[in-house]
């Protein structure tokens, strides 16, 4: 959202951008990214971004867990929500830095720590390429077509005081980057015959059994809903779902996992006493 | 689907080697398949698969659905790779399964001479076949395996023709005319059935062939929800049989009480839906062939005139391997 008003806000400058989120499946409460791209020519290249010229984090603690400055080249700058002054910062590069606590703006402004629109009013402290009032104008269209004039008008309030409370200067560069978790073997060593236990895919973004980082339970129009006092714990749809996501517990009653069920209702179809009921809509029991 | 068939679903190993967070198509058979071979297959496995839907959708990139080592390269060849990732494992002193998993594409048409090299030479692999009836991950075109008068982009429906003209292609006879160790074919609708010939699969040496039929929603044009119901119907009306092949003889492992008329299996598919009479008479009748066939005399099969009148057909003679 922010990204794509962001790029609204160039537009509105005279400017060409595009706007889009990571490419992939991402794990739910995982940290979200989303890419802008400003260009005075029109913008052919369709790529995400990996050596951005700006980063703007929306939370602190991710720099404990992701490498979100990874890429940035040593004349970018980044926009960080932190209570921190730009020289006490450490974001593992000594770059251009703003700051800005959006965090208690966002609280003042919508009475909500959402700080995407707080966070628009600091960049446009340091992006030549938009100005406030474009900003401003983006946060107002966008917010105002979708909750009504004072939602647009808290927003933009926000923005306005970011943008005031933003201080500038030169964060530091001394703690190292993290990396995730990631495994690129070569060929030699993947291991023959050997499987990794569950434990081990936990976090591994590739490698054997990493696909279950991709919640394919958002696929779902309709859930199934069990009912555990009917089932005779026959294990048909323990046998027959085709996303692995009917758990199997200990005495064999069963539990669906709903991150990944897509909501095919083969479970019901097969379920010898009605166990299992599918019930339109995203739900969860 | 009766009591007996599905005790033996307590005794699978309840450890996941097919995980979920894969891609694939809501209700798709060949998950459902490939999820619990690898249940019964277990640890000490090594899989190959070749261009099909199942590489695309268990290996999103850069994430993989398998717990084990999962290899891909092209799509003709799963009876070459299996091969020689079994020899290069002996070389090294690893045990364990090495499974070529590829489609009816990958494994009745363009990848016959290798599956045929591989059971010729009695390679010690387990080649499965997860059969959904046409080339399904680049949208549905036709294969030797899909049946008569099925819609494919391939065989499309209109006034020269209507959907495809060729019968489904017998690759069980192929298999088993090489004389394999065993040979077995499957329904993820008889899960006792399935269980027991994966588990014997497994623990067999030498060459090993399972045939799967996978329901395919998109492609067969069905409801998510009826993937296993389908293939239970399908054999229910011969269009599936449940045999297996070892020691040079095939037997029957599931004889239906009757044979049910093939349109209760066609009119819950929209590639079937428009069927003319005269097409439906012309697969009924293979059909009942075929039913004979395998069971011979032993099932009834009231289902075979049931169009237009058409005299009652009566198969007579010796069952090639009916029991
Ligand atoms: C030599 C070659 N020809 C064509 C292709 C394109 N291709 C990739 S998958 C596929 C269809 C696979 O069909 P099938 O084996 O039936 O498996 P399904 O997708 O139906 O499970 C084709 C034609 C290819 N990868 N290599
Ligand atoms: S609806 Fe489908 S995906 Fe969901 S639990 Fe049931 S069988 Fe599995
Ligand atoms: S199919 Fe029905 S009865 Fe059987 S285990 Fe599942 S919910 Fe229980
Ligand atoms: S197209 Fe068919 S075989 Fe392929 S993933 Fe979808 S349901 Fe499965």
């Amino acid at each position: 959202m922010a990204a794509q008003t962001l790029a609204e806000a160039a537009i509105l400058g005279g400017h060409h951008a595009q706007a889009f989120p990571y490419f992939g499946a991402e794990r739910r409460g995982a940290p979200v990214r989303a890419f802008t791209r400003i260009d005075d020519k029109r913008i052919s290249i369709r790529s995400q971004i990996y050596e951005p010229d700006m980063v703007v984090i929306l939370d602190e603690t991710l720099l404990e867990i992701d490498p979100v400055v990874d890429g940035l080249r040593s004349n970018g700058s980044a926009v960080v929500n932190t209570r921190k002054a730009p020289s006490e910062l450490d974001i593992g590069v000594s770059v251009r830095c703003a700051t800005v606590d959006a965090t208690s703006v966002a609280i003042e402004a919508l009475k909500a720590p959402v700080v995407n629109t707080a966070m628009l009013g600091a960049v446009a402290k340091v992006l030549d390429l938009v100005t406030l009032e474009n900003i401003q104008k983006a946060i107002a269209d966008r917010f105002g077509e979708k909750l009504g004039p004072r939602a647009a008008e808290a927003n933009v309030l926000a923005a306005q005081l970011a943008y005031d409370g933003t201080k500038e200067g030169r964060c530091l560069g001394a703690r190292s980057i993290v990396q995730r978790r990631m495994w690129l073997p070569e060929w030699d060593e993947v291991p023959t015959g050997v499987a990794l236990e569950p434990e081990h895919i936990e976090g591994v973004a590739v490698g054997p059994g990493s696909s279950i980082q991709n919640m394919t339970g958002t696929w779902r129009t309709s859930s199934p809903k069990y009912d555990r006092e009917k089932c005779i714990r026959c294990l048909r749809c323990w046998f027959t779902c085709p996303d692995v996501c009917i758990k199997r517990l200990e005495d064999d009653h069963v539990k669906v996992d709903y991150r990944y069920c897509k909501g095919c209702g083969i479970c019901a179809d097969v379920c010898p006493v009605d166990a299992i009921d599918m019930v339109k809509g995203v739900h969860e029991w | 689907m009766t009591a007996d068939e599905i005790s033996t679903i307590k005794e699978m190993p309840n450890n996941d080697y097919f995980v979920s967070g894969h891609g694939a198509c809501p209700g798709c058979g060949v998950a459902i398949a490939v999820n619990n071979i690898m249940r019964i297959l277990g640890s000490d496995t090594t899989v190959y698969v070749p261009a099909s839907c199942l590489i695309v959708f268990s290996a999103l990139y850069p994430t993989s659905a398998f717990r084990t080592p999962l290899l891909f390269t092209a799509f003709e060849n799963t009876g070459a790779v299996i091969t020689g990732i079994k020899a290069a494992q002996r070389r090294r002193g690893i045990e364990g399964t090495v499974v070529g998993i590829a489609g009816d594409g990958g494994t009745f048409d363009i990848g016959l001479q290798a599956l045929s090299g591989a059971a010729e030479r009695q390679e010690d692999v387990l080649y499965i076949c997860v059969d959904n009836e046409a080339y399904m991950n680049t949208g549905i075109q036709r294969s030797g395996s899909t049946p008569f008068g099925a819609w494919t982009t391939t065989t499309p429906v209109g006034k020269v023709t209507q959907g495809k003209r060729q019968m489904k292609k017998d690759v069980m006879d192929l298999v088993i005319a090489h004389d394999p160790e065993y040979a077995a074919t499957l329904s993820i609708a008889h899960y006792n059935d399935f269980i027991r010939k994966v588990e014997k699969a497994k623990h067999k040496s030498g060459f090993r062939f399972l045939h799967v039929l996978t329901p395919c929603v998109p492609g067969w044009r069905t409801e998510a929800s009826k993937s296993v119901e389908i293939a239970k119907l399908a054999v229910e009306t011969g269009m599936w049989t449940l045999f297996e092949y070892e020691e040079g003889e095939a037997r029957s492992t599931y004889k239906p009480h009757t044979m049910r008329p093939v349109t209760e299996y066609l009119h819950m598919q929209g590639r079937f839906r428009h069927m003319d009479n005269d097409d439906l008479n012309t697969l009924q009748r293979w059909l009942c062939a075929k039913w004979y066939y395998h069971y011979g005399h032993d099932v009834e099969q009231p289902a075979c005139a049931i169009y237009n009148g058409e005299k009652e057909l009566h198969f007579d003679g010796d069952p090639l391997h009916g029991v």
